[in-house]
């Protein structure tokens, strides 16, 4: 498979605004791709494309080598068994504790596992993210950083093979910051899967990733090495991509 | 000249013939848009009830918890309230004419087929169905439906069908429970207003033989539990908007449940006297 991901000349039209026009966007397997533009640009909706949350309405998306399977329910649950989402509002579950949240995919999977796999899985989950012992409080009463860790690893914990990130670092100090890229680092590396991060924040993602994509007015105008992207003499490019040069 | 200019051009108070047909034509699109996602709804809800194990069973405890144990405080106190009321609101034509025997079958009748049922559902209404499509609503926002679906679970099985059973459930029960407590509502109220003697009032709602209408009021219970469950659901998942659009659901939620309480109610007493 030479790709986990391909969206093939996808046009989206939401409300009766074209959001998404030809997009066309394809994701090597186990590689960290970075997903870059302005607000509105359409990164949150070319994520939800790969989350098989939204169909086109002209063009393809492909996942795992085939077309997503909309009109059938079973083959798309299997889809996305395979993909995992952390969501930008993180979108976890305030009735449920921290460690149902974490446990939530695989409690909820057609064979879940065993109660005691179960509990040693979400407590790994959680000691990867440096929450151990926080599973018995309620998702509110942690901080914003710490609901983050606990959507990073509710995402992770049925090891998928395309994981999704919108914005996890969102309101966050740089500190807090840092560690969650740094979480999501770890777990690809460890798990090989194929990560994909929406954010503004080039200076980490240029840390993390290795594939950069250029969302621009709902049409993915450039992927490559973040080094192409900076020597792109396309300004709507550099402009994202050279963010560290304008700082320093 | 723009389409939109149109309506200024038209003389104050004598709106255009096609503008007021075309309100009305769109007003008869919304409400069939809305009876037609209702019943896609219901059909999807049964579905999924009679799947197996398509449903979450720890959901449905959870649920039948927050709309059943919950709200008894407010209907036990709606019930005894309106109990003695419907005994007040007899009692000078009781006395006037000496037929004290009468106030029991009288409150009786009212509180098991009508009253009870209709007014505890309102309540209900208001309380879980509003709150039920509030939290609906807040998880569409924040994308908690959207999690659920990428999870491969639909939000029909997980989220609105142990809210359907739920509700038909704990309204029927608490239908049961506010007819207790209506009729000794209307018990106190006999003895300590009306200074009828308490024993003449149960005679009364005893020998009247009012079984028939005690499970009226319970079938009445059962579809307005249904109802609500429905419309609360559909108005919830419906949402768009942020919170703008979660008030605005809510509201269309109270209202269209307030309706399909009075409609329900009247077919059920229709068929059921037919």
């Amino acid at each position: 498979m030479d790709h986990v991901a391909q969206i093939l000349d996808v046009s989206l039209t939401l409300s009766g605004t074209r959001v998404l026009d030809q997009v066309t966007l394809s994701l090597a397997p186990g590689r960290v791709h970075a997903l870059v533009g302005p607000g509105g640009s359409g990164k949150t909706l070319v994520l939800k494309l790969l989350a098989t949350l939204l169909a086109p309405n002209d063009g393809e998306v492909r996942l795992f080598g085939d077309p997503v399977p909309h009109d059938a329910p079973d083959e798309l649950r299997a889809v996305r068994s395979r993909i995992g989402v952390q969501f930008q509002n993180l979108a976890l579950f305030d009735f449920l504790s921290v460690a149902e949240n974490v446990a939530f995919p695989l409690a909820q999977d057609r064979s879940p596992p065993p109660p005691d796999v179960l509990s040693q899985r979400v407590a790994a989950a959680l000691d990867s993210v440096r929450l151990a012992g926080q599973g018995d409080q309620p998702v509110q009463a942690l901080s914003g950083g710490m609901q983050r860790r606990v959507a990073v690893a509710r995402a992770a914990i049925g090891q998928p093979d395309l994981l999704l990130f919108d914005d996890p670092s969102g309101g966050l100090d740089p500190v807090t910051t840092s560690r969650i890229f740094q979480l999501i680092g770890e777990h690809q590396r460890r798990t090989g899967c194929t990560v994909v991060v929406a954010s503004h924040d080039v200076d980490r993602l240029a840390l993390l990733c290795t594939d950069f994509h250029v969302v621009h007015g709902g049409s993915v105008i450039f992927s490559g090495s973040l080094a192409d992207g900076r020597a792109c003499p396309d300004p709507r490019v550099k402009v994202f991509l050279d963010v560290r040069n304008d700082a320093t | 000249m723009s389409e939109t200019m149109q309506p200024e051009l038209a003389a104050p108070g004598n709106p255009p013939r096609a503008g007021f047909l075309a309100d009305v034509g769109r007003a008869i699109l919304a409400a069939c848009a809305v009876v037609g996602g209702m019943s896609v709804l219901q059909v999807r809800i049964l579905r999924s009830t009679f799947a197996r194990g398509a449903f979450d069973y720890d959901e449905t405890v959870r649920q039948l918890f927050k709309v059943g144990v919950r709200s008894v405080g407010v209907v036990v106190a709606t019930a005894t309230f309106v109990g003695a009321l419907m005994v007040i609101s007899s009692g000078n034509f009781v006395k006037g004419t000496g037929a004290t025997s009468i106030v029991g079958w009288a409150a009786g009748t009212a509180i098991f087929s009508e009253v009870g049922p209709v007014l505890i559902g309102l309540m209900f209404s208001g309380r879980v169905g509003a709150n039920n499509t509030a939290e609906l609503g807040t998880m569409v926002v924040t994308n908690q439906v959207d999690a659920l679906r990428v999870l491969g679970i639909d939000p029909i099985a997980y989220l609105v069908v142990p809210r359907f059973l739920a509700m038909i459930v704990m309204l029927v029960l608490l239908t049961c429970i506010g007819d207790i407590f209506a009729l000794a509502g209307g018990a106190v109220a006999c003895s300590a207003l009306l200074g009828i003697d308490m024993r003449v009032y149960w005679q009364g709602v005893l020998e009247s033989r009012l079984v028939d209408e005690f499970v009226m009021g319970l079938v009445k219970a059962f579809f307005f539990g249904g109802g609500i469950a429905i419309v609360s659901c559909h108005w919830g998942l419906g949402v768009t908007g942020g919170a703008r659009g979660v008030g605005r659901a809510v509201n269309h939620s109270v209202v269209t449940a307030a309706i399909a309480i009075f409609v329900v109610n009247f077919f059920v007493t229709v068929l059921w006297t037919w």
